[in-house]
């Protein structure tokens, strides 16, 4: 660890010089610890007055917009627009994505804002620089969908996937991925248009189906594609696997999903197991294979919903060191602050206790799990404030847990007991 | 339900690997979507919808007010200098310290050295006899007190000592003075910049449960006093009346505060159960207190750390746990009462080197689970297990959209909004992360603010409120930065049932410093003061909520506040924006049920004025009417009883005044401000006003009695047009409230100045050079005194009017000037003699005078002979060219003619083009001067000249052949002497024999002046003056006898503004001209030759 970040070091110093003289330029040549932002509008050595009042302007604009005064933003735009004309200036580039994301912003607040003026700036700008082709594209397509035009969202996708522009960069690589994937999203909503078409009319027409089944092809190349990327694809997933359940393809998406839930490369999603879980839950799997699927979710999640499954499911078992785990399992869900005040926790608790009980070494288990939460269980569940909360909000609860306080805490007297009985006197 | 994990999160790529996106535009995520996601059961095209991550709108909170209000009268404050110290100007710095501290910068050389050295003239004998006398030296140091001219004041001998002894007279050794000094004022910029050690804020809030559904009662932590090492436990109350008022109460009563050894850096809070914990840090200190609603606050325990703490954090989950983490990386579990316990210890930065030793601590959803963060990242630490179990949350080379140079600035357990979220603020963005989900960021926002926020607070959405329109649903995460004060508001929702999405674009909320603007112009020196005090850096930053209850009248509002480093608090009050326009106006005229007697009484006064608009009126009479009520605050102690609960020397807040003078609102109001009554029309509460009206007037009433000057006093309905033009309305109790803190501050400043550090300008007494006459002063005085005062009064009168003060207003108290008759005009023609003539001539100036006597004399027959001639010749000439056309030598002749005559120059003009044509080009400054003197003959020349037509080229002959006749033994002969005789134009073409021939009147001529002038021979005297240049010497040029005589007054005035060269060179050539003008009028044959001379 230590060779790496010695290795890491002189690299990212560089990176922080770099850094911090773009950062700095107008201040001087000091060097902060911090990278500081940007100031906004930098001021340039090359400058013109036509700069320096578009600077000005942009200012104003700024300004206005993160005062939410959207009307004085917009008068100032018309100003701004000069600043597209401008070649002279480097950050060209920058300054039209700026334009753009402006005048969108303003668009949204408009009071009269329309779908054509939408799809002016989108278009217009669209075509201004190749370098944010891809992400207006994209931008474009999601605003169409969220006003329910898919059809036009689909057009646009398509058009943007076959745009090629010479080299690649990483970012544009991944939104050429995306745009894919989308599309693909796209396809497959229309594949359960048709599908629902289809199953209302229960009318079989070959054609249609063969309709529906080049939507799932193309569909499936690109969600396959990106399932490839580390990342987080729940919604492609889901439908990929969806589709892949109607045509009965359960190899391949078990297999999906099992790279979902097991590539180490992706990051360490708790929907990835909840979706191997679920599927195996719903082609009927053992519950030895569910409980290791949700025995992986537990080392994740060790509050999720699901443990209270994986704690019945570990009831449910023969194997005496399965109870212990349903012990730790749901102790570790009382460990969190969601769970504490949950009816249904503390009686699974007491029923697991229950079952327990009937072993010969119950105390020395129910000891060892307690042993490390001796010092704060009791402040964190036990106290006189929980008792005469839990007494006034859930009965039941109180009840449940006073019946668990000297098994799961011998040696302490607690408050909590006590509450309960000046309730009852 | 927290446990519920969004079952679909939006789509993104994990990328490791150090970020390389470098931010290049400011618009931040403006305009995007981010991401879609679909929702919706499987169905039919129209039956699906989508979700973005980013959402257009979020709800609309609107300000109450144009500006954030003070909530504490200003303390006194140390203030550091707005603009960050620049490390290149140590010298300046050095130098300070060298005058500050001279003892302990030279006091050791100086006991040695100083036996050797005698400063003292007087006390030459007494010293030994051996000693070096410095005098010079000691004049020279006492020069150096002023603004002097480093080059011009040297000393020699000064600096043979200095450079003989520079090197040993330092008890610090320069160089290491400078290098620290440098490295000082480096890591001071940085600070100010960004303060690392005020990570967190000293200022928090602690809601009260027990609150009715009008206000949100609480108590308010902050520091205090001029270090901010005082903790202030301040009960609150927020109320908040829609259409109404809307303020934060501090109530009656005192702040309970705690004297701590050092500045409060952060306040953390917990509550559990309705006992508050309150863990506090200073740089080597932490301290924790615990009360409750009904208990005083008391200290628990206090740990004295080694290192510099930099984090502290009071556990949500059990009682009595702190995290306190330190510059070394070590983490330590305090458990109060019975002691620390080391969770976790790191050397160096999680990910990569940061070279920042900065680390954070914060709890999590479990209690055992604990975020370890610093620069590069966040750690979760499982600290049941030795050593402790470590995964990463968020890392700034994995998460994505992190930025090339992003850190980390802070970490927040969003404990109260969702049990798994984390807040983490970058210099760019403001990430939500999910600890069940680590290293994705479940949102990330741009905050889009200017220096990085190191403050945060969060305002949960209500969960629960799905049947009230979605009004409060978002949670809204406050970011606050340091020195630029920026506070910026984001909406967020989602992460049970839904993933998280944002709402709305960041919204920028109302800083201290921007206030002025909105306020009463202030006067130069007070602006001043105003604008360091509120633009000194925050220091803190927390919120009240109160939320909207199911009866009618209460509504939701949430009141943000900001602690400056000077003490200051200022409060701002959002409110949603409402749909229907009508604002229940109504509310305010109900007495609030749960105040007591006295508050009641506050309000009724204070709705008195709420329909009334105040005019601060901004002059020195409202200090000297604030000046009795503010009075020196005195510090008192609180009974002891209370001093032995607590470890801590406790002083009672000097600021029980604020609630006094609040309560004195009214009456100071009556008496230090003249009420206006808006126009009832204008007024957007209209129906208040009509009611309130009536009470206005007799105010009105009362005001005037009281004030029987009634300046400034005004009719209602005047003053319509000048509402304020803001967008939000300016309330006239938050216009109370700033004006009152101005005062105050004002009051403040005036006490206590620091040391000016620019060196005083060399100044030299005038008073003994324009005596006023003494007579009767005191009459006069007293009189004058009487003027100025009404004058004054008069003055305010108009100004509160917006008229101008004219003479008809004053004219009563100055009374009419006495009228003096203006004497009747001499009858000149009334004497008829030749003496009574010319004297007479005389006062129309010397030309005609001279001409006067010309004409007696008969010498100008000849002139005028050839005048004659001449004239008859032109209209010989005009005639023939009407005949035919004008030929161009004509023409041109005709020109110059045209010219000469039509120049005011007269004689000298034509003069002094010759001479620069002639032998006065050979030098340059002469021509120059030349210039000098033709502007200043300008106006000499008013007096009509008859002999404005001749060339001037040949006259000036005779003048310097004169000269050098009478002084042509003249030996010393300046630069300038010779060049007033080589002004002489070779005059080849004069004839002598004229000269000759006027000899006698001419001798005559200088004979008659010679009585007039003074004793010497006025040619020989310019002569003199030419040499010598020194023409402030009474006799300032031959001319000057006659215009002493004649015209002496009206010429001295501009002669005196002249300066010395070209008013010596003026009188010399008037001379001159003078001269030759007399000459001319005897000698010239009068022959159209006006080219001859150019």
């Amino acid at each position: 660890m230590d060779d790496l970040e010695k290795e890491l070091g002189p690299l990212d110093d560089l990176e922080d010089d770099n850094d911090s003289s773009d950062d700095h330029s107008s201040i001087g040549t000091k060097k902060s610890k911090l990278p500081l932002v940007n100031p906004i509008c930098e001021e340039t050595l090359k400058e013109t007055g036509f700069h320096q009042s578009m600077r000005a302007c942009l200012e104003q604009i700024r300004d206005a917009m993160l005062h939410h005064r959207w009307q004085e933003a917009a008068e100032y735009m018309p100003c701004y627009s000069q600043m597209l004309e401008d070649t002279s200036h480097s950050t060209a580039q920058q300054s039209k994505e700026l334009f753009w994301r402006i005048s969108t912003e303003i668009l949204h607040h408009h009071p009269n804002s329309r779908l054509e003026d939408y799809n002016n700036i989108y278009e217009r700008m669209k075509h201004s620089g190749v370098k944010h082709y891809l992400m207006i594209c994209l931008e474009h397509s999601f605003y169409l969908m969220l006003n329910g035009h898919i059809e036009d969202a689909k057009h646009q996708l398509s058009v943007a996937e076959s745009w090629r522009h010479g080299k690649e960069s990483a970012a544009q690589y991944q939104r050429t991925k995306l745009i894919q994937a989308y599309r693909s999203l796209l396809d497959y909503i229309i594949w359960c248009d048709k599908k629902f078409t289809h199953s209302k009319t229960d009318y079989h027409d070959a054609g249609d189906n063969q309709d529906m089944h080049s939507y799932f092809r193309q569909a499936s190349v690109n969600l396959k594609e990106i399932l490839k990327n580390p990342g987080v694809w729940d919604p492609f997933i889901l439908s990929y696997v969806e589709m892949l359940e109607f045509y009965e393809d359960h190899d391949e998406a078990l297999k999906v999903l099992n790279d979902y839930a097991y590539d180490n490369t992706f990051p360490p999603n708790p929907n990835a197991h909840v979706y191997l879980y679920q599927y195996l839950k719903r082609h009927n799997t053992t519950d030895k294979k569910l409980m290791k699927a949700l025995k992986v979710l537990h080392v994740l999640v060790p509050s999720h919903e699901l443990m209270l499954e994986y704690s019945s499911l570990l009831l449910q078992s023969e194997k005496k060191s399965d109870l212990q785990k349903a012990l730790g399992v749901i102790l570790e869900m009382l460990d969190f602050a969601c769970w504490r005040g949950n009816v249904d926790v503390w009686k699974r608790l007491k029923a697991i206790i229950q079952k327990l009980q009937l072993q010969e070494d119950w105390k020395d288990v129910v000891s060892e799990k307690m042993a490390a939460r001796k010092d704060w269980w009791p402040a964190l569940h036990f106290t006189r404030f929980h008792a005469s909360q839990d007494s006034e909000e859930n009965p039941e609860l109180k009840e449940v847990k006073a019946s668990l306080t000297k098994i799961l805490c011998p040696d302490l007297t607690l408050k909590y007991s006590a509450g309960q009985k000046t309730i009852v006197d | 339900m927290d446990y519920q994990f969004p079952p679909q999160l939006f789509p993104s790529f994990f990328n490791s690997g150090p970020p390389h996106s470098v931010l290049k535009h400011s618009a931040g995520d403006w305009g995007c979507y981010d991401r879609v996601i679909p929702q919706g059961d499987p169905g039919p095209l129209s039956s699906w919808t989508f979700t973005s991550r980013h959402q257009v709108r979020g709800e609309k909170w609107l300000h109450t007010e144009p500006v954030p209000v003070p909530l504490l009268s200003p303390q006194n404050a140390y203030l550091w200098p707005a603009t960050p110290p620049d490390p290149q100007n140590f010298t300046e710095h050095m130098q300070n310290f060298f005058m500050d501290n001279c003892q302990d910068s030279f006091g050791c050389m100086s006991e040695i050295l100083g036996e050797n050295f005698n400063f003292n003239k007087r006390a030459r004998e007494k010293c030994k006899t051996d000693s070096t006398h410095l005098t010079e030296v000691k004049k020279f140091l006492d020069m150096l007190k002023y603004k002097i001219c480093q080059q011009t004041y040297t000393c020699k001998s000064l600096n043979a000592y200095s450079t003989l002894m520079s090197d040993v007279v330092h008890g610090i050794p320069p160089e290491l003075l400078g290098a620290l000094l440098h490295e000082e004022l480096t890591e001071q910029r940085d600070r100010q910049l960004l303060c690392e050690g005020a990570t967190g804020g000293s200022l928090a809030f602690i809601p009260f449960s027990q609150s009715d559904s009008r206000s949100q009662n609480g108590c308010l932590l902050y520091a205090g006093s001029q270090g901010l090492d005082k903790l202030n436990f301040h009960m609150v109350e927020l109320q908040h009346h829609r259409g109404g008022s809307s303020c934060v109460d501090t109530g009656d009563s005192d702040p309970f505060c705690f004297q701590l050894k050092g500045p409060i850096r952060q306040i953390s809070t917990a509550s559990i159960f309705n006992e508050y914990c309150v863990g506090v840090r200073s740089p080597h200190l932490c301290g924790v207190w615990r009360f409750s609603e009904r208990n005083e606050p008391h200290l628990l325990q206090v740990v004295n750390t080694k290192e510099v703490a930099t984090c502290i954090s009071i556990s949500p989950h059990v009682l009595g746990e702190v995290l306190v983490v330190s510059e070394s990386g070590v983490a330590k579990l305090w458990t109060v009462g019975r002691g620390m316990q080391t969770v976790r210890e790191e050397d160096h930065n999680l990910y990569f080197n940061a070279k920042s030793s900065w680390r954070w601590c914060e709890f999590s959803a479990h209690p055992r689970v604990m975020l370890y963060a610093d620069r590069t990242g966040v750690e979760l630490t499982d600290i049941r297990v030795n050593p402790a179990l470590c995964h990463t949350l968020f890392r700034i080379s994995n998460t994505s959209g992190c930025r090339s140079g992003e850190r980390l600035l802070l970490s927040r357990y969003l404990g109260n909004v969702h049990s798994f979220h984390h807040l983490i603020s970058t210099q760019y963005s403001a990430y939500i992360m999910d600890e069940r989900f680590p290293s994705v960021p479940m949102l990330k926002c741009d905050h889009m603010m200017q220096s990085p926020p190191i403050f945060c607070d969060v305002i949960p959405g209500s969960v629960f409120s799905g049947s009230a329109e979605d009004g409060a649903k978002t949670t809204k995460v406050l970011l606050g930065s340091h020195s630029s004060q920026e506070i910026t508001m984001l909406q967020y929702s989602g992460g049970r049932a839904e993933a998280c999405f944002s709402l709305g674009p960041p919204q920028a909320l109302l800083r201290p410093k921007d206030s002025l603007k909105h306020l009463p112009v202030q006067i130069p020196h007070r602006l001043d003061t105003a604008t360091n005090r509120l633009s000194s850096p925050a220091t803190g930053l927390t919120s009240i909520q109160k939320k909207g209850g199911r009866e009618a009248g209460a509504d939701e509002c949430i009141c943000i506040l900001q602690l400056t480093e000077a003490g200051d608090i200022f409060y701002q009050i959002l409110e949603p924006e409402q749909r229907d326009a009508s604002r229940p106006s109504t509310v305010e005229d109900e007495p609030l049920p749960q105040q007591g007697t006295k508050k009641q009484s506050r309000t009724t006064a204070e709705q008195l004025h709420s329909g009334s608009q105040l005019f601060a009126s901004d002059t020195s009479s409202d200090e000297d009417v604030i000046g009795p009520t503010q009075g020196p605050t005195v510090q008192r102690l609180v009974p002891e009883t209370q001093v032995k609960e607590r470890e801590l020397n406790v002083l009672s807040d000097a600021s029980s005044e604020d609630s006094e003078s609040a309560r004195k609102g009214p009456k100071l109001r009556r008496m230090s401000l003249q009420v206006v009554v808006n126009d009832p029309e204008l007024d957007p509460v209209s129906g208040l006003d009509a009611d309130k009206k009536d009470e206005n007037g007799s105010k009105n009433d009362t005001d005037n009695t009281e004030e029987p000057s009634g300046v400034g006093e005004m009719s209602s309905g005047s003053s319509s047009g000048l509402s304020h033009v803001a967008p939000v309305k300016l309330s006239n109790s938050t216009l109370v409230t700033w004006k009152h803190w101005l005062q105050k501050l004002t009051h403040w400043s005036r006490e206590k100045k620091p040391r000016p550090h620019c060196l005083q300008h060399f100044t030299i007494s005038t008073d003994d050079l324009l005596p006023l006459s003494d007579d009767d002063d005191d009459a006069r005085d007293f009189t004058e005194e009487e003027h100025v005062q009404s004058l004054r009064s008069n003055l305010k009168a108009c100004m509160s009017k917006r008229s101008l003060l004219v003479h008809r207003d004053i004219a009563a108290s100055l009374g009419a000037p006495d009228v003096i008759p203006v004497p009747d005009p001499v009858d000149t023609e009334a004497w008829t003699d030749q003496l009574s003539h010319r004297l007479t001539i005389s006062w129309q100036g010397e030309e005609v005078w001279r001409e006067w006597w010309e004409d007696q004399l008969g010498l100008n027959r000849e002139v005028k002979v050839e005048a004659l001639r001449r004239k008859r010749r032109r209209e010989k000439e005009a005639k023939r060219a009407t005949g035919r056309r004008l030929e161009l030598s004509g023409s041109f002749t005709s020109s110059v003619s045209y010219q000469s005559e039509l120049s005011d120059f007269s004689d000298s003009t034509g003069w002094s083009s010759a001479a620069s044509q002639g032998a006065w080009s050979e030098n340059e400054g002469a021509g120059s001067q030349s210039e000098g003197f033709l502007e200043h003959g300008t106006p000499r020349a008013s007096s009509p000249s008859t002999l404005q037509t001749d060339t001037p080229a040949p006259t000036p002959t005779a003048t310097p052949q004169h000269v050098k006749e009478k002084q042509g033994d003249q030996q010393t002969r300046s630069g300038s002497h010779t060049l007033s005789l080589s002004q002489t134009p070779k005059p080849d073409s004069t004839p002598t024999s004229q000269r000759k021939n006027k000899r006698p009147p001419k001798d005559y001529l200088s004979s008659l002046f010679a009585p007039q002038d003074e004793p010497s021979q006025h040619d020989s005297y310019f002569l003199e003056e030419g040499s010598t240049m020194h023409p402030l010497t009474p006799p300032v040029a031959p001319p000057s006898s006659q215009l002493r005589s004649s015209q002496s007054v009206p010429l001295r005035t501009p002669r005196a503004d002249l300066s010395q060269d070209a008013f010596s060179l003026s009188g010399f050539s008037q001379s001159l001209s003078q001269s030759s003008q007399g000459r001319l009028g005897l000698s010239q044959a009068k022959k159209k030759k006006s080219r001859m001379g150019f």
